[in-house]
């Protein structure tokens, strides 16, 4: 799609000896742009209370996958398209029905999960996959992946500089929102759309189990060591990106030999723990 | 009153939810330029009034918003009883007033012209110590004049108060009210509240709807808040608080 290898050589210059590999400077490379991605969602996602949510689309993967096996499209194609298609079927109950979200959730999580597991039980060609989206599988990301990665990179970002504040207020209160004529709905479709782009593609790295960590840990920490809205979001993204750099590198150290997914979700747990010694630290927490 | 002298004319709203009926057939007006305080005891549909109003909740019935200066509808700011905000969110005030102000994502500064504007609009509503602070730090009270700072930022021509006093202490509500009918008379907006205070009321209402699924009284506070009203409205268990709001309008009359 683009030719990528001006970006790999860049990350091929971080001075790791387990980045010569061609497959691990892609595998850094897709990991460097999705961080920042679930970095900056994950504020919201803090600030909107939805980690719940994105639980939700990231298991709807399953059930993305199947589709794509019954209808003989790819599953590349079909498992975002299906993570979008519920992520905004979420939205659009919640906004329109009285039950409280964390209900409306349930259901959706509960639906695509058991029909994921009906037609994987039925499909044994599946199945031998299904490794592959518990823990994830960086390490074998494709350029074309890469390449769209790229896509959704510029799109997402181009998102946060027009909807950061205005996603920040409907966060606080989605009523003063409206009534201080921001198109709350459209926001709200917007984000949970995009949110469910990024989910999908963060199976592919870190595996269904370990989405959310990939949402949460880092906008926890942000939230601990940021002293303002605008820091919170540079925080994110610091702890995310370092967290992938040196969880990649840690877990191809054949000392450690452990899955990256995993390795990444654990560092960047490091991070939230230091930022908890910190707020302790500083002795301020609430100020 | 002549229909064009009201900000608000209520015709004949219903709101139903679940079957069960919140508000019947309520018609009321808020006169322009009036402190007008809705009345009423728990359930009694204040808060859905005003949700109606701002478009939250859908009604039948018809509500008619009265025409603003640049003869557009009335420009609308609105203050919230209360914020969904974790104690632990970094978020400033300052950043806060910006945030609906400005295009520029907060990530990337608050542009100082903003900031300037924040802090005359915080000395507005006497606030302006408050800027640097952290929203979730604030008391009750600091938060109420924060939210109706930035309810003011809107320049409203209809300023709507949910049940501002919610979770004040006496001297901070009575604080907050002369505060709005300074600003009020300043600005020359129309103030639209709920609450359930008949102190508060009678000191700082102008115009008075009672209401208890539809409307029970309106008009003036002395006129309106006499004893076989409070009665009415909050049965008889109020009956001795009922005395002396009756007792408190009968000497607003003589004024």
């Amino acid at each position: 799609m683009f030719d990528l290898t001006p970006l790999y050589n860049v990350v091929g210059l971080l001075p790791f000896d387990c980045l010569q590999p061609q497959f691990m400077r892609q595998a850094l490379t897709a990991l460097l742009l999705l961080a920042p991605m679930t970095a900056t969602l994950g504020v919201q996602v803090v600030g909107f209370r939805m980690a719940f949510f994105s639980d939700a689309i990231s298991h709807s993967a399953f059930a993305g996958v199947a589709l794509g096996l019954l209808f003989a499209v790819d599953p590349h194609l079909s498992m975002p398209l299906f993570g979008i298609l519920v992520g905004l079927g979420i939205m659009a109950v919640r906004r329109h029905s009285d039950l409280s979200s964390d209900t409306v959730i349930g259901v959706f999580f509960s639906a695509v999960m058991a029909f994921g597991l009906a037609v994987v039980s039925r499909n044994n060609a599946v199945a031998r996959d299904l490794q592959q989206f518990l823990y994830g599988d960086i390490l074998t990301i494709t350029e074309t992946d890469i390449g769209w990665l790229l896509v959704l990179f510029v799109f997402l970002m181009a998102f946060q500089v027009w909807g950061y504040n205005r996603l920040l207020y409907i966060g606080l209160n989605p009523i003063i929102a409206r009534a201080h004529r921001i198109r709350v709905g459209l926001c709200q479709y917007l984000f949970a759309g995009l949110l469910a782009l990024v989910v999908m593609f963060s199976v592919w790295a870190v595996g269904v189990l370990l989405v959310t960590a990939m949402l949460i840990v880092p906008a926890a920490t942000a939230r601990n060591l940021a002293r303002t809205a605008g820091g919170m979001f540079w925080w994110a993204i610091l702890a995310s990106m370092s967290s992938a750099v040196i969880g990649l590198v840690l877990s191809a150290q054949e000392w450690m030999g452990t899955a990256s997914g995993a390795t990444i979700i654990l560092v960047s747990c490091g991070w939230f723990a230091g930022s908890l010694v910190a707020t302790f630290l500083r002795g301020d927490r609430g100020r | 009153m002549e229909p064009n002298d009201a900000a608000v004319v209520f015709a004949g709203v219903s709101v139903s939810r679940s079957g069960l009926s919140i508000l019947e057939n309520v018609t009321a007006a808020v006169p322009r330029n009036s402190c007008t305080v809705i009345v009423g005891p728990n359930g009694a549909g204040k808060t859905t009034l005003l949700l109606a109003l701002i478009g939250e909740v859908s009604c039948r019935g018809d509500i008619r918003m009265g025409m603003g200066r640049d003869g557009a509808p009335l420009r609308l700011g609105y203050v919230p009883q209360r914020l969904s905000l974790d104690r632990g969110m970094p978020l400033t005030v300052e950043e806060f007033l910006v945030m609906g102000l400005q295009r520029r994502p907060l990530w990337l500064g608050v542009r100082p012209e903003l900031r300037e504007r924040s802090l005359t609009l915080l000395a507005s509503v006497k606030a302006e110590h408050l800027a640097r602070r952290r929203l979730g730090a604030l008391s009750g009270g600091e938060l109420q004049r924060v939210l109706l700072a930035l309810a003011l930022q809107q320049e409203p021509e209809l300023l709507v108060l949910d049940e501002p006093s919610a979770g004040v202490d006496f001297q901070g509500e009575h604080l907050f009210c002369e505060l709005l009918d300074e600003l009020r008379v300043r600005r020359g907006f129309t103030q639209l509240m709920v609450s359930h205070d008949l102190g508060m009321v009678v000191h700082h209402a102008t115009h008075v709807i009672c209401l208890k699924r539809g409307v029970v009284a309106e008009g003036p506070p002395a006129a309106v808040l006499t004893p076989e009203t409070l009665t009415a409205l909050f049965g008889l268990h109020m009956g001795v608080m009922a005395g002396q709001a009756g007792g408190i309008g009968g000497e607003a009359r003589h004024v």
